[in-house]
């Protein structure tokens, strides 16, 4: 690590023993800057940033990576599987995609599309353990409670509005199918629950979130809170004096009812949103007051469990942004075998799944650029990693089959793309800064579709959208003595070919 | 050129005069070691020629080890500056030669400081040694203690604090009253509020020495003070019953061991001995957490092992140096391989920074002064010489530091801050010396070390807030101002409004908690029973009814049924479908209160024998056994009055019509088979029926550090326990903020609350004081009962109670230790 050798070891121990009785006193892990960077002042180009999440490992040729189409034919060659959807224009030239998101299609020319992101070689595949590479920029297990970049953007810049939690997280839950894992990255880790996200796994219920709970009036709601401040004055606590705990107290109850109460609030209500608009956000077909009070049951049944939930989220993310978030992560869900995890049906499942994101995304877009803030908000889609019918891993570096593959595709059952690619993957950018209608690096025509120019790794991804964000990727936070780079021992470069 | 061949140990050739004029002047004064040479030796040299590293073979220790020198000889010749190797390699006169090899160059004034050093016969002040120092906090010690002209304080710890004041110019305020001493140490002994009559019991007590005598009380609740502990040590040991790895068998819990060993107080060097040379039930500790895929070399288990066991025991990091040489501490990737490498069965191929060096780890003790282990033995060996290294007399560090994580959890800060980095100085060695060797002295035994603390009349001092704290350098003046952990919170709560979790989660076993357990051994009282007596080997595939009616002079404070039916079955109590079950290793724990009453009732089973192994066609196999197992757990007040599945038993093939009923006519229904005792095969099922049985002196009382963590306890600071946590930040956030304000799990027990404390038909005024006894152990003030009052009115409604509790558990001196 360059950067501590500049600093004598026991200089280093001195400053961290005198900053530890304040440390201590407010619980929070210090910012170090490495030297070469406190001269370099890196201007912003977005204010929010919006993560898509497609979880559980979106195929790039059947999304924006499209090969030759190669239509189901019984018994055909898993080997001749190539995009299981046909090619279809987007608004950029060179830019093709396949069938089934023309919306996203539509709104191409406002954006960057990388195809040769390229996940970590971490042994046999698992989401949980590639989600967490790419939520913390570290590989599991850490030897300390790592950081999701949600939470790093949160401590480094601090809230956009002060009524809007900085890093909040919509659609996913977290008591079904693998929490644990999940809750071991969604996390401010060790920077403090300060900077934790603020959980809606139901966007449609996310009024609920921030108005009083269970059936309290907003007037029972703004008494309660009236009552408690003079029970609070009336407490003879004064004779203990004044601490910090108290003073945290107080601070943290501030914040609290000023997000509660404040204008920014009614963002999270959906039924405010004219119907009209909340329709665009919709498959279509799918009406919009059925979505807003639909019940969403928790038995993992794909169609009742996606009905507009992601599209309903991206409306949420839109309104946010209105009213002044600072991060916001919008996913698809992961439930093993669910929504991107196709380990069978790949074809049927993604084009039920394009259903789900095609129109949102473009809306958001669009809504974005209406309102004059796209320019300011950095979009990111991406996924954990890619897929293939026949590689499980890298060409190279191959790791343990977790799908079987028949020698012949009899099924539609076995027409997809099932195993977990590595070598390759989509990435989609929009606003804040990056460049128009233009294309980042390439992968092969040919099986295996891998990434043959301008790999991309996640350091760099996170440094390009850090940089979006005014933050260095030497960004370093001081956890046990030891600086903690925000991106892989502060290696991340950015990829400037990306910014206009 | 220089020729740079045949260095080791024979010399090396001379620079050529040429190369001697373009050397940095020697500077043209007398040197000062202290001012001039000392910093650029500690700036440039150090870090991988001192603090006991070597590269090399050299070492800036000492004078002598400078002019000794290394694997290319001697360093420095006394007097001859242009002849000595030391200044080559650090003039760069030589460019594929340079010294420091990492890090900035010396200038060409620093070079001729140490040419003027060298020069003038390398003065060097004898205080001063940049060898491998002195480890701090691991001989013991027993310390010199004050007398007890001090203040006329007669404790150790008071007498060495006295003497601490007298030197800081801090004058001792009285002790805090009886109601904040008596919440502190119910908080810190039991983790749970006081209750009014206690507290009042408490205040009328008039004896001198009645604060000694409660701390004793608490102390002697095994079964509170355990619930209570379990917090700190899952925290610890980084045990939790869900999280990463268990999905796929790559955790274990040490659950029920360690419930067990806090009930038992297991003494402490015990405790570490079975953690670090681990049984069965305590091997989840260094087991690690099991990956699957590939995992940075620093993260294999026995490298999480050596991690864990030098953070909790040995309050030593070795983190940073798993993977490199540290550059925060003076640990080796050798010492952390070294330590490592004794959990492994084969020596460990070592990896710097993820990639392989090439050589084969070494095993070690990370202190060779305290013992050394045996690398050629084999496993169990070795482990066991590695917990008795530690555990042993020589080790004062391991009483050290759990003595000074005592300290820092009643105090708020550790005697040595951070807990986890034994190695710096305490603001009072003689008081952590004199601790550890206390704590030793009596048998490890932690209750008594708490005792001793919990008694001083330095824990009795007014709390201190943090924000009082200016100097740079720590000043003790008392207690900090805590804040209630997540679990003392929501148990908190749970006084308050009756609202209690209803089972444990994790894997416990509380026959040790069982009081009729432990008077009786299992406390079983039932038998495998079915309608035949080969049913344990044999029976035929298809319903068996069973009943029993028993006559209860009252409704029972508490009655649970424990059943395990091969293969499944349905209760029916007085004719309402009770509960079913349809795994026998997964006992039925079943709540029959609601549906007993005062006199006859029946208790109905339909129990059936499945064909085996999903085989519907099958019938009479040989393979097929079956048999239904009950155990009742009636409690009435203290009095235990179990009874179980047994010959009493009536069963028949067919159900008639009222079978379930209590005036059902039984005449033609026959005594059940007893096919023997709970641990008979092929079930062998004792232990969990009798763990199950135990469990029921939890129910509905559950204590919130048994249960698995909910969003409440998540937002109030319980941590995912994937790393191990020594200790939690305890300042309020606005996330936090928001769980408490709008959050569903507390809002439901508020509401659940209120509706009971409504039930109880309290008046107004009645349930304000009741309120404030429990929460804060005290009446209102003329102010709060004017404000209480005004907000429930004449008429004691449900939403006016549970705004009250909602404000009463949010005020500072609620939530805030004073």
């Amino acid at each position: 690590m360059k950067t501590m050798n500049r600093w004598s070891r026991r200089e280093f121990l001195r400053t961290a023993s005198a900053a530890t009785v304040a440390a201590l006193g407010a619980g929070y892990p210090r910012r170090l800057l490495a030297a070469e960077n406190t001269t370099d002042k890196i201007k912003p180009t977005a204010d929010t940033v919006i993560v898509l999440w497609m979880a559980g490992g979106m195929a790039h040729t059947e999304t924006f990576d499209p090969k030759r189409h190669t239509p189901f034919e019984k018994g055909m060659s898993p080997e001749g599987l190539y995009s299981t959807f046909p090619t279809i224009d987007t608004t950029v030239d060179n830019i093709k995609a396949c069938q089934g998101l023309e919306k996203i299609a539509r709104v191409m020319d406002r954006g960057t599309l990388i195809r040769s992101y390229t996940a970590g070689d971490l042994g046999f595949i698992l989401h949980s353990r590639h989600q967490y590479q790419w939520h913390t920029g570290y590989a599991p297990p850490q030897t300390v409670a790592a950081p999701h970049i949600g939470a790093i953007i949160a401590r480094t810049l601090g809230p956009l509005s002060p009524a809007v939690p900085a890093f909040i997280n919509i659609g996913q839950r977290f008591d079904v199918g693998e929490g644990e894992e999940l809750k071991a990255f969604t996390t401010a880790g060790f920077l403090g629950s300060e900077y934790g996200p603020f959980n809606i796994p139901y966007p449609d219920q996310a009024a609920q979130t921030v108005r009083p709970p269970g059936g309290m009036s907003p007037d029972r709601f703004q008494d309660r809170n009236k009552f408690y401040k003079r029970l609070v004055a009336a407490s003879p606590i004064g004779e203990f004096g004044s601490d910090y705990q108290k003073e945290s107290l107080e601070r943290s109850f501030a914040n609290a009812h000023r997000l509660l109460s404040s204008p920014a609030a009614k963002a999270f209500d959906l039924s405010l949103e004219p119907k009209e608009s909340v329709k665009k956000y919709l498959p279509e077909g799918v009406d919009p007051g059925q979505s807003v009070s639909a019940t969403q049951s928790r038995d993992g049944s794909y169609e009742r469990q996606t009905m507009g939930r992601f599209g309903l989220g991206c409306l949420l993310a839109r309104r946010l942004a209105e009213v002044g978030a600072r991060y916001i992560e919008v996913t698809t869900e992961y439930i093993p075998f669910l929504n991107w995890d196709t380990h069978e049906n790949g074809h049927t499942k993604l084009a039920d799944l394009k259903k789900q994101i095609d129109a949102p995304i473009g809306q958001l877009v669009l809504d974005l650029e209406e309102r004059g803030l796209l320019d300011r908000t950095l979009i990111v889609l991406a996924s954990e990693f890619s897929r293939d019918s026949l590689v499980e891993g890298k060409p190279d570096k191959k790791v343990k089959d977790q799908v079987p593959v028949p020698d012949k595709i009899e099924d539609m059952k076995n027409y997809g793309m099932h195993r977990h690619f590595t070598d390759a993957g989509c990435v989609l950018l929009f606003g804040g800064g990056i460049k128009k209608g233009h294309l980042h690096g390439k992968t092969a025509d040919e099986r295996p579709c891998k990434t043959i120019e301008k790999r991309v790794v996640i350091e760099d991804l996170h440094a390009s959208i850090f940089r979006a964000a005014g933050i260095s990727p030497k960004l370093a936070y001081e956890i046990e003595k030891r600086p903690f780079y925000v991106t892989r021992d502060g290696e991340g470069k950015p990829i400037m070919e990306l910014f206009g | 050129m220089l020729l740079l061949a045949g260095l080791v140990g024979s010399g090396r050739a001379e620079l050529t005069p040429e190369q001697v004029t373009r050397l940095p002047a020697p500077a043209n004064r007398p040197v000062s070691f202290r001012q001039d040479i000392k910093p650029i030796l500690e700036a440039s040299c150090v870090k991988c020629h001192g603090r006991g590293r070597n590269k090399g073979g050299f070492r800036v220790d000492s004078r002598e080890t400078v002019l000794k020198g290394g694997e290319s000889g001697p360093a420095a010749l006394s007097g001859k500056s242009a002849e000595s190797y030391l200044i080559e390699l650090v003039s760069g006169i030589d460019p594929d030669n340079v010294m420091p090899k990492k890090g900035s160059k010396l200038t060409p004034e620093q070079v001729g400081l140490l040419r003027a050093w060298i020069d003038q016969g390398l003065p060097w002040d004898s205080d001063v040694s940049f060898g491998r120092m002195q480890p701090q906090n691991l001989t013991p010690r027993t310390p010199e203690v004050p007398d007890a002209k001090h203040g006329g304080l007669s404790r150790p710890i008071d007498r060495i604090i006295g003497r601490y004041f007298e030197a800081n110019h801090i004058a001792r305020p009285p002790s805090v009253a009886d109601r904040v001493f008596a919440r502190r140490v119910y908080l810190d002994v039991i983790g749970l509020l006081p209750a009014p009559k206690e507290l009042e019991r408490f205040a009328a007590d008039k004896g001198a020495d009645k604060r000694a005598r409660l701390v004793k009380r608490l102390l002697a609740d095994d079964q509170r003070y355990a619930e209570h502990w379990l917090t700190f040590w899952n925290d610890a040991l980084r045990n939790d019953y869900k999280g990463t790895g268990y999905i796929d068998g790559g955790r274990k819990q040490i659950s029920a061991w360690l419930f067990e060993a806090l009930v038992r107080n297991l003494p402490y060097d015990q405790f570490v001995a079975q953690l670090i040379n681990p049984t069965a039930e305590s091997e989840g500790f260094t087991k690690g957490i099991i990956w699957r895929g590939v995992v940075n070399a620093s993260q294999t288990p026995q490298m999480q092992a050596a991690q864990n066991i030098s953070q909790v025991f040995m309050g030593v990091n070795l983190k940073c140096a798993s993977c490199h040489d540290s550059f925060i501490n003076d640990w080796t990737l050798a010492d952390a391989y070294g330590l490592a490498n004794i959990y492994s069965d084969e020596p460990l191929e070592v990896f710097q920074c993820d990639k392989p060096i090439g050589r084969k780890a070494a095993t070690k003790f990370i202190y060779p002064e305290l013992g050394d282990i045996d690398a050629a033995a084999p496993k169990a060996d070795r482990l066991k010489q590695l917990s008795e290294i530690i555990t042993g007399k020589k080790d004062g560090r391991l009483s050290r530091t759990v003595v000074n994580r005592l300290w820092a959890k009643f105090f708020g800060r550790g005697l040595v801050e951070p807990v986890d980095d034994m190695e710096q100085p305490a603001w009072n060695n003689d008081l952590l010396d004199w601790l550890a060797e206390d704590l030793v002295a009596h048998g490890y035994d932690l209750k008594h070390t708490i005792e001793q603390i919990l008694t001083s009349q330095s824990y009795q001092l007014p709390s201190v807030g943090l924000s009082e704290q200016q100097e740079k350098v720590f000043v003790f003046r008392g207690p900090s101002v805590r804040r209630l952990s997540a679990e003392q919170f929501v148990d908190g709560v749970a006084a308050l409004t009756g609202n209690w979790h209803a089972k444990p989660a994790g894997e416990f076993d509380f026959t040790c908690v069982d009081p009729d357990a432990r008077n009786t051994g299992s406390g079983l009282k039932g038998k495998w029973i079915w309608s035949e007596a080969a049913a344990a080997q044999s029976a035929p595939t298809g319903a068996v009814y069973f009943r029993r009616i028993i006559t209860l002079a009252h409704v029972p404070t508490q009655a649970m049924a424990v059943v395990a039916c091969d293969n499944s079955f349905t209760l029916y109590v007085n004719g309402k479908n009770a509960g079913s079950g349809k795994e026998y290793k997964n006992p039925a724990l079943i709540d029959l209160r609601p549906h007993l009453r005062k006199g006859t009732n029946v208790l109905a089973v339909a129990a059936i024998n499945s064909p085996p192994s999903g085989d519907k066609t099958a019938t009479n196999s040989t393979d097929n056994a079956a048999g239904l197992y009950f155990h009742a757990r009636l409690r009435q007040g203290r009095k235990i009055l179990d009874f179980g599945s047994d010959k009493s038993w009536l069963w028949a093939n067919d159900k008639d019509e009222g079978w379930k009923k209590p005036d059902f006519g039984v005449t033609d229904w026959k005594p059940a088979i007893e096919l023997g005792d709970a641990a008979m095969l092929p079930w062998k099922l004792e232990k969990k029926l009798a763990q199950t049985v135990a469990g029921t002196v939890m129910q509905g009382k559950a204590r919130a550090a048994l249960v698995t963590a909910d969003p409440l306890m998540i937002g109030l600071g319980r941590p995912n326990r994937e790393q191990v946590t020594t200790s939690r930040p305890s300042a309020a956030t606005t996330l936090q903020m928001l769980e408490l304000t709008n959050g569903k799990t507390l809002s439901e027990l508020l509401q659940k609350g209120a509706a009971k404390l409504v039930e109880n038909g309290l008046s107004g005024r009645q349930l304000v004081e009741r309120l404030y006894l429990q929460a804060l152990g005290r009446k209102p003030t003329g102010d709060e009962w004017r404000l209480a009052e005004e907000l429930i009115g004449s008429s004691v409604q449900k939403e006016e109670v549970e705004d009250l509790l909602w404000a009463m558990l949010m005020l500072p001196e609620f939530q805030l230790i004073y």
